[in-house]
């Protein structure tokens, strides 16, 4: 190829590649506009864990013993004591050190009865490595703090702004589709 | 035999420079570092070290459970997360005799060719910024997020999901995760054209690959390459055809092969994986069923039987495998990953020796190597 091809091909790689470029000037942003814009978490989406309350104010937690057991990183403590009015246990300490979590929700995975939970809160950035180490005083907070959550036993539930902890659509729950594709058949048939 | 560990000048040789390119090095994608002695722009000797990120991986799985491993094996290659736990479910799912329903293993194909395309988006982005055209990389990490997206939904994170289990996946897939998925295909259909536009058939670039690095297919052979860089030196291997697993023998695709064996080869086999790619999720979109379950019956306890089980998949890198030996307890014995980068980072010596310096870094990220999973 002689000088002036070999040239000119390059300036027409160059050309492509400009008008390529030029197509996509026009287009929006694709970067979101945080702080000022927050984005939205799916209740799926493991960002924080958080210990939720029933409605009156007691813990869902039954000091099992199941996410301990199961955390591959050995981050939860629970100690727990006999209920001194009736069967099971109660909760003396539960700490969950955020520093060394995975965010693997192998607990939230594990516990039986959706004490543990995956919340959507993600602006955990602090200056105090110690202040990620939450006990449960914290986990509550967060808790009673969440919109919305997920655990696999009861999927995703809403508080509504009245405090009632209620199961959210067909429509946000994981494997909610078979009920709604149901219910469209429904509607069909009726 | 072992290779030498380190160059030594020779003496009285002065026209030998000897330099250090890494570990932090913008163009090694993580913690790599080469030694190399050049002649003038040449490059005569190259002793790559590794092992700057090992984490012992092996060994701290033997202290665990299971279902707990699963959250560690993600964390080998990071940038193709969710792929590198089915080698393991794989395995223990063989020792403990578990059934994978259908639809368990569709949703499996979609999530693993989501995260291959997710994978080589950041190859093709990082690939072509170290040969310092930086529009690609803007465009492929802006495709890329919406494939994270989707899987926020529904695996419960971006990267390391931990979200296949033994007999299934962990929970059901978000209501519109179909529909999602099949938006984004045509979404990333429309823009293949552009990187084919930008990339492959630039003359530019293609004046920086073809020709350069050539691995001829006894040498990739030899050295125990797999993945693209294998089937860019002409070999049509593929796990997903050779040991299929999951869905993979109900759904028709191309296994891309080239013979140059060049850079410009290995660009042009990721690329065409691809498209393929997308084949592969809109087959598997028609044929898995809407509803059911979505994890087979599992023991609450998982205690495989004791025995020794090696099961490999094809990842975006190549062939990753993993051996679990069982002694029926609920720790594993011993596990072993056999990993891709790591067999394809041996071909440094034979690939620099004799390149000039610039183009050891266009060889480097056509092998796309993750060191997580290198050095693990
Ligand atoms: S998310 Fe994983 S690492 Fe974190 S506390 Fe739960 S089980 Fe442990
Ligand atoms: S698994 Fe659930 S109920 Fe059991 S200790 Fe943990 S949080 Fe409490």
């Amino acid at each position: 190829m002689s000088l002036f091809a070999e040239v000119w091909e390059a300036v027409k790689a160059v050309a492509t590649g400009l008008e390529t470029v030029h197509k996509r000037v026009r287009q929006p942003p694709a970067t979101e506009f945080y702080p000022y814009k927050k984005p939205e978490i799916p209740p799926v989406s493991v960002q924080f864990l958080a210990l939720i309350q029933n409605e009156d104010g007691s813990d869902r937690c039954v000091a099992c013993l199941q996410c301990e057991r199961v955390c591959p990183s050995q981050v939860i403590t629970i100690e727990r004591k006999r209920n001194p009015e009736g069967k099971g246990f109660v909760l003396e300490r539960f700490d969950l050190d955020f520093v060394n979590c995975m965010y693997c929700a192998n607990c939230v995975e594990a516990c039986p009865v959706s004490a543990i939970v995956t919340v959507g809160a993600f602006e955990h950035a602090v200056y105090d490595v110690n202040l990620l180490k939450a006990d449960k005083a914290y986990l509550d907070h967060l808790g009673r703090e969440a919109k919305i959550w997920y655990s696999p036993k009861f999927g995703v539930e809403m508080r509504t702004p009245e405090g009632k902890i209620v199961k959210a659509p067909p429509e946000m729950q994981p494997g909610g589709l078979a009920e709604l594709l149901k219910e469209a058949e429904g509607g069909e048939g009726a | 035999m072992r290779g030498p560990t380190t160059i030594t000048p020779v003496p009285g040789r002065t026209d030998e420079m000897i330099l250090n390119m890494g570990p932090q090095h913008p163009a090694t994608h993580g913690v790599l570092k080469v030694v190399l002695g050049l002649d003038g722009e040449r490059i005569t000797r190259a002793v790559p070290h590794i092992g700057f990120l090992h984490r012992n991986h092996e060994k701290i799985e033997e202290a665990r459970t299971y279902i707990q491993i699963i959250t560690y094996t993600d964390r080998m290659d990071y940038v193709s997360g969710l792929q590198n736990e089915l080698p393991f479910i794989l395995a223990v799912e063989d020792l403990l005799g578990v059934e994978v329903p259908k639809r368990a293993q569709y949703i499996r194909v979609i999530f693993f060719e989501l995260y291959r395309i997710a994978s080589h988006l950041v190859w093709l982005g990082t690939g072509m910024l170290d040969l310092g055209a930086i529009t690609p990389f803007l465009y492929t990490f802006r495709d890329r997020e919406k494939i994270l997206e989707i899987a926020e939904k529904t695996a419960g994170a971006r990267m390391l999901p931990n979200y296949f289990t033994f007999g299934g996946v962990r929970r059901d897939v978000h209501p519109e995760f179909f529909k999602d998925v099949a938006a984004f295909l045509d979404f990333f259909e429309s823009r293949l054209p552009d990187y084919r536009a930008l990339v492959l058939d630039s003359p530019v670039f293609q004046a920086r690959a073809v020709g350069v690095g050539v691995l001829p297919k006894e040498r990739a052979i030899a050295r125990g390459a797999s993945g693209p860089v294998l089937r860019a030196s002409g070999v049509a291997y593929d796990v997903r055809k050779a040991e299929p697993y999951d869905a993979y023998p109900e759904l028709e695709f191309e296994v891309p092969t080239r013979p140059e064996g060049d850079v410009y080869a290995r660009f042009w086999v990721r690329f065409r994986e691809m498209e393929e790619s997308v084949k592969i999720i809109r087959q598997a979109l028609e044929k898995v069923p809407k509803t059911g379950p979505y994890k087979g019956k599992v023991p609450p306890r998982i205690k495989p039987k004791p025995g020794a089980r090696y099961r490999a998949v094809e990842i975006s890198r190549g062939h990753l495998g993993a051996y679990v030996v069982s002694d029926g307890s609920e720790y594993p014995l011993r596990i072993k990953h056999r990993s891709p980068s790591f067999a394809n980072l041996q071909l440094i010596p034979d690939l620099f020796v004799g390149a000039r310096f610039a183009d050891a870094i266009a060889i480097l990220s056509s092998l796309d190597p993750v060191f997580g999973e290198v050095d693990r």
